[in-house]
């Protein structure tokens, strides 16, 4: 028999409920509807939203302005509740159940009001005490709680301004110990909004190892679950493993991002970089089934423009090392995703910004 | 050191003492609880120096021991009262408008721990306002004036003061969570308190005239009248009579709420109402954004 739990349920059993499924947030059909005709605001209906991220999996949540992402994270972390539907968070409904929903879950706001009187220390601190950090834990098996702080801002870089005052931060560091914050008590399932918003790019590349570690170890013996949403596709593209493109309130799109990329697109971009091509093994990749366009591009490589869904990428490598040419990289084309996502919404209904 | 997952939801009690230590720490953070302090200081200081100065006809030499009186109660019907209205109403309100909630209630806590703390918290800052004023009026009242007496209902008559800003701060708690802007809380929260206040006056000045009951029935259910009849209906019997003269000085003399029992049963009344619906509100409404 563990600790209760707020739910009267033993934490062990919680533990154990949350376990069993390997969805940790589900959508199911939620909705969520502002403003009112009576009260003179022009009303808005997000959803009905269907979604599934499971355990392990690091999910790009993609969408234009006001598409309804924050909306969506929100309802998810039980801070607004679904008009109809429901969601589920670890198999427990965040609102009615949210202490359960949310153990092991962490959330990272974009561009986050934090308590500008407090030092990152002491935010640090506050969450720990919010989430109980090591209170299911023999303390000998853990760090100390000041130990843990120490950790995540060293890992954030933010260790010498542990003591300045948060509102004295820069837009950068407050980015970072939004971060920080969610990462204390290595938590199973990250919930990130625009991540990198405000981070210089030694900043983001180093999240981007710090959520690629966490995805593959997820703090637990388990790989972690990520649910990022960003306006950056190169991120989504370097970090996901799936994406879900919203707009207008729905979800368009949902999967691997390869099957998404193909299921938006009716072609791929393959590039490579190859020397001494002769034009007769050009024409002869021109006539490889599938194979729309060759063209060399700016930076003397060669684009392949493929209509379909084969992956000529085995013939291509073939034809070309027998050829006696010099084969460097064969490689999908980079901004697919970007190139995906803008075809998505021109397809929906042009609202393109 | 083992990798594990040490992320998992605090006990209730502990959250609420950690939100609790939370709200303090933020209501000192504002410069407003500096400028109550400061006044708390004035106005403790202020009066027994200028009283020892130049003196009054209107209080007699035998009251000099009993002076601390006019410091404890002089500030209860307006600046205790006020004090409270100004933390409460922005305990809540304040965090939707810097946005600062949607992190906390992010986690794995109980809404009720969150409400409970912020309540609590916001109340233990008022009762250190409270003991400060309790403090400095006795400093203030020994130092013009020597030895003090009757200091033995202090304890309770601390209680008692605590007990009837409860009104009045649970009032301004429930109007910052409903309405969610801390300035209109405090315009709303004080509106009330003074035109309870006003109105008390212009019935007591109707019911002089006239002698009908029912205009005194009426003062005594408003909000004002058992915040402030507690403290008088509490420390008189047990202080000397001269002492009566002394209150009447201090502004606060005249209890409204006849018995100790019905001030509170009716404080009881407006608190209770005050935390139930600003309980209800914020345990079913949704966490707004950012609002200012």
């Amino acid at each position: 028999m563990g600790l209760i739990t707020d739910s009267g349920q033993t934490q062990y059993e919680s533990e154990r409920r949350s376990q069993t499924t390997d969805v940790a947030i589900s959508f199911d059909g939620a909705t969520k509807s502002y403003g009112s005709l009576s009260s003179g605001r022009k009303k808005k209906k997000i959803g009905p939203i269907k979604l599934e991220v499971k355990r392990g999996e690091v999910l790009g949540f993609l969408g234009p302005n006001g598409s309804g992402k924050t909306t969506c994270i929100r309802m998810m972390l039980g801070l607004i509740r679904p008009t109809s539907g429901r969601v589920l968070i670890n198999g427990f409904d965040p609102i009615s159940n949210h202490v359960d929903a949310l153990r092991h879950v962490a959330y990272s706001p974009e561009l986050p009001n934090i308590q500008a009187f407090l030092t990152p220390q002491e935010l640090l601190s506050l969450v720990s005490h919010e989430i109980g950090y090591g209170a299911d834990r023999p303390k000998e098996t853990i760090r100390s709680r000041p130990d843990e702080v120490k950790r995540v801002l060293e890992l954030v870089g933010l260790l010498e301004y542990a003591d300045t005052k948060i509102g004295k931060l820069s837009k950068g560091m407050v980015q970072r110990l939004s971060i920080a914050q969610a990462l204390i008590g290595s938590p199973k399932t990250l919930i990130l909004d625009e991540p990198m918003i405000g981070l210089d790019p030694a900043g983001a590349a180093h999240f981007r190892s710090v959520f690629q570690e966490f995805a593959s170890e997820g703090g637990d013996d388990t790989r972690g679950t990520v649910f990022m949403s960003s306006h950056i596709m190169s991120e989504v593209e370097s970090l996901c493993t799936s994406v879900a493109i919203i707009h207008g309130g729905r979800i368009l799109y949902q999967g691997p991002v390869d099957d998404v990329i193909r299921n938006v697109l009716d072609y791929t971009m393959i590039t490579l970089e190859v020397r001494e091509l002769s034009p007769q093994i050009i024409e002869r990749i021109r006539q490889i089934p599938g194979v729309d366009e060759v063209r060399p591009n700016a930076d003397g490589e060669i684009d392949i423009l493929v209509r379909g869904n084969s992956d000529i990428r085995p013939d291509l490598s073939e034809l070309i090392v027998r050829s006696g040419a010099k084969l460097y990289t064969i490689k999908s084309t980079e901004n697919m995703l970007e190139r995906a996502y803008i075809e998505a919404l021109k397809k929906d209904n042009g609202m393109v910004r | 050191m083992q990798k594990v997952s040490t992320s998992g939801a605090g006990s209730t009690a502990e959250v609420i003492l950690t939100f609790a230590r939370y709200e303090i720490k933020r209501a000192i953070a504002r410069r407003k609880v500096l400028v109550l302090v400061a006044f708390t200081v004035l106005l403790d200081i202020l009066p027994y120096y200028a009283l020892s100065s130049v003196g009054s006809s209107r209080i007699p030499s035998p009251a000099d021991p009993y002076i601390w009186v006019v410091g404890i109660f002089g500030l209860q019907p307006f600046f205790l009262n006020f004090t409270a209205i100004l933390i409460a109403a922005g305990a809540m309100s304040e965090e939707y408008e810097q946005g600062t909630v949607e992190l906390l209630l992010s986690k794995p806590v109980k809404r009720q721990a969150y409400f409970a703390g912020k309540f609590i918290g916001g109340y233990l800052l008022f009762l250190m306002i409270l003991a400060l004023n309790t403090i400095l009026s006795l400093g203030s009242a020994y130092t013009f004036f020597g030895s003090q007496l009757g200091l033995s209902i202090l304890p309770g008559l601390f209680a008692i003061q605590a007990l009837a800003s409860l009104l009045f701060y649970s009032l301004a708690f429930m109007l910052g969570e409903l309405i969610r802007r801390s300035s209109l809380a405090y315009i709303f929260a004080s509106a009330a308190f003074f035109a309870s206040f006003i109105i008390s006056t212009y019935i007591d000045l109707i019911d002089t005239l006239t002698g009908t009951t029912i205009y005194k029935s009426i003062q005594i259910l408003l909000p004002t009248s058992p915040a402030n009849s507690l403290p008088i209906l509490y420390a008189l019997p047990q202080l000397p009579s001269i002492i009566g003269t002394v209150l009447r000085f201090a502004g606060g003399g005249t209890a409204i709420v006849p018995t100790i029992s019905l001030s509170l049963a009716i404080l009881a009344a407006y608190t209770i109402s005050g935390i139930v619906i600003a309980a209800l509100y914020f345990q079913f409404a949704d966490i707004s954004r950012r609002v200012s």
